[in-house]
């Protein structure tokens, strides 16, 4: 199962380690990612889409513990087998 | 002024008075900025050591622990003890030392990549690229250390930022004070409705409690709902000595009654604990019967290994009052008594040499009130919770989650900073105690009286245990028996000790080590042989106890 994750979060130097280190030691597997700065550059808007079996509220939970992180919403889930 | 100088104004700002670390290079403009402070900087032997001191420290006191350590060997040293600091939720703030940044990515002389090799260990951690952002930073740090659940910031800090010059004008109230927990009582009646349809009600108490400042919340809680309570390693003393409904400890090594009662029960009243593997046993049968009601502050922790029929989130001052009712459950307390009876503690041990738990129920019955004892890992830290009893948590300093030897000397010496009025014990093992045995340098060099107790099993007994159990006696590096001579290992840091091995001597050796003013080390030889029990083997049910098995 696929889940998008949008995010929006500070624009530091690990944000984007932080994400990824969150979500590999939590067991999910990584879909895709892209990551674009806000007109003010201080902020950074972050689709991350993630694959597992688990249930995606044990990774937002812990993504959103993520002191850089702002906002997170899950845009939605696929079926990797769809998407594919 | 310089950086440098900023880091202990700031320090001060937010009433720190006691530091641990270790200088070097890349650190040397703050210690030199410390040559003059008001701060006092106690010089560990390793960094590991000194963040210890700090977790101790914060452990015993309720206060931010503080550290610091150079770049690069210092730094990676101080990775252990925050992970220590992570998985138990201590607040701690760690400063290093950094290469300048004209060097950073250079693999200059002692420069490793510690922001990111904080990723996995702290709440969060902080490069400062700029002196102008120093003091915001470390503001920060110190709010996110204590705010919500605590646990562990790293702040690393190049030489340049260090030395760069800077305006700073500390700004009243720019310490932030402690934000208040977000708390959502809307499910508080759910809450009640479930604990007054409930026959067989237990708390199940962990560290959360006491951290957030509840442990009279929780004494009210359990007098107004009279129900049996079991506890975590961490929260060992959150439930008052005279409560008679108290079963102890529950888990892998808990008590009997404990873990019964656990197994019985219809509600499961979860307070600031989350589930853990230690204390579940099996997940799938762990209180088969119950529905859950979880109480915590971080939403994480909220169904993440079983699915709770009410949770509440935020500060439990709050929430505690919010779900008390006034129930009895007669029956089942009486069921309760009878499975602490029938399952009590036997100290009638035979033979002549020392047995651990009656010598350490001794050490606990003549230890002074509001003592503080710190242990290491392994069989003697899991004696020490099945037969002392504690007044508070903050009197029983154990590595929780991640189990850390070497972990009891150093938070012992953080201990002893923190509450000098109140004496302070060590309860290692020989291996535990081997892993951060330079700190009686630091207990010689500050004069600090810990009172240092070493249970000798010339084994990694926890693993000789689990060897004997599940690997067919394959003893495999797990015999210590040539292990140094501890009383004279002490005497090279001038301090005093005793070799004990037999079970008469123990009062006597016992009251000399504290009547002794300075620090003092007793030297207990027990038996191999001996274990811990009871003990729920790897992937049982928490009901399917073993005990009594002499290798």
């Amino acid at each position: 199962m696929n889940h998008i994750l949008n995010i929006t979060a500070t624009n530091t130097p690990a944000v984007v380690e932080r994400l990824l280190q969150v979500t590999r030691y939590r067991g999910y597997e990584l879909a895709g990612l892209q990551l674009t700065p806000r007109s003010d550059a201080k902020s950074l808007s972050i689709t991350l889409t993630v694959s597992s079996d688990k249930p995606i509220h044990l990774l937002t939970s812990q993504l959103h513990k993520l002191y850089d992180v702002q906002q997170l919403e899950l845009a939605g889930s696929e079926l990797a087998v769809l998407s594919a | 002024m310089k950086g440098a100088e900023l880091v202990l104004q700031v320090l001060q700002q937010h009433g720190v008075d006691t530091i641990f670390g270790y200088p070097g290079g890349a650190i040397m403009p703050i210690y030199d900025a410390l040559y003059q402070s008001n701060v006092k900087h106690y010089l560990c032997r390793h960094e590991q050591g000194g963040a210890f001191s700090a977790i101790g420290y914060a452990r015993a006191s309720g206060k931010v622990g503080v550290c610091m350590a150079t770049s690069g060997p210092g730094a990676t040293n101080l990775i252990t003890s925050l992970a220590d600091a992570m998985l138990d939720s201590v607040p701690v703030v760690a400063i290093t030392g950094q290469v300048s940044q004209a060097v950073m990515g250079s693999d200059a002389f002692q420069e490793i990549d510690v922001l990111g090799l904080s990723l996995a260990v702290t709440k969060h951690s902080f490069m400062v690229r700029s002196v102008e952002e120093l003091a915001a930073t470390l503001h920060e740090a110190f709010a996110i250390a204590c705010n919500g659940r605590p646990g562990p910031v790293l702040v690393d800090i190049p030489k340049d930022v260090q030395l760069a010059e800077v305006d700073y004008q500390p700004e009243r109230g720019s310490t932030a004070k402690a934000v208040p927990v977000n708390t959502s009582l809307a499910n508080a009646a759910k809450a009640r409705a479930l604990i007054a349809a409930a026959q067989k009600p237990v708390a199940y108490i962990g560290g959360g409690v006491h951290m957030a400042g509840a442990m009279p919340q929780l004494q009210q809680f359990l007098a107004a709902n009279p129900m049996p309570s079991v506890t975590t390693l961490k929260a060992m003393g959150s439930v008052a000595k005279d409560n008679a409904h108290y079963l102890g400890m529950l888990g892998m090594h808990g008590t009997q009654a404990a873990n019964l009662a656990v197994q019985q029960c219809d509600l499961l009243i979860c307070l600031g604990a989350r589930f853990d593997d230690r204390v579940t046993g099996n997940l799938q049968k762990f209180a088969p019967h119950a529905k859950v009601i979880h109480v915590d502050i971080d939403p994480a922790e909220i169904n993440k290994v079983r699915f709770a029929n009410v949770a509440l989130l935020g500060d439990m001052k709050q929430i505690l009052p919010a779900i008390s009712t006034n129930n009895n459950y007669t029956d089942w307390l009486a069921h309760c008594a009878q499975l602490k009876q029938q399952y009590g503690w036997r100290y009638d041990h035979p033979g002549e040499r020392i047995y651990a738990p009656l010598m350490l129920k001794q050490l606990s019955e003549r230890m002074p009130d509001n003592s503080v004892v710190c242990c290491d890992v392994g069989q003697h830290q899991m004696w020490v919770a099945q037969h002392m009893r504690f007044s508070s948590p903050r009197n029983h300093l154990s590595s929780g989650g991640l189990g850390t030897m070497g972990f009891g000397l150093p938070a012992a010496i953080g201990a002893k900073l923190a509450r000098p009025q109140d004496t302070v014990i060590t309860v290692s093992g020989d291996g535990s105690f081997m892993m951060n045995v330079q700190e009686l340098a630091t207990i010689k060099r500050f004069r600090l009286p810990v009172k240092i107790v070493i249970v000798d099993n010339q084994r990694l007994g926890m693993v000789k245990q689990w060897q004997q159990l599940f690997f067919n006696e394959r003893y495999s590096e797990t015999d210590l028996s040539d292990n140094p001579d501890f009383v004279a290992l002490a005497a090279a840091f001038a301090i005093p000790g005793h070799c004990i091995t037999r079970k008469d001597e123990v009062e006597s050796a016992l009251e000399a080590m504290f009547t002794w003013p300075g620090p003092y080390l007793l030297h207990v030889c027990i038996d191999d042989k001996d274990n811990v029990w009871p003990l729920v083997p790897p992937g049982a049910a928490n009901e399917e106890m073993i005990t009594e098995l002499k290798a």
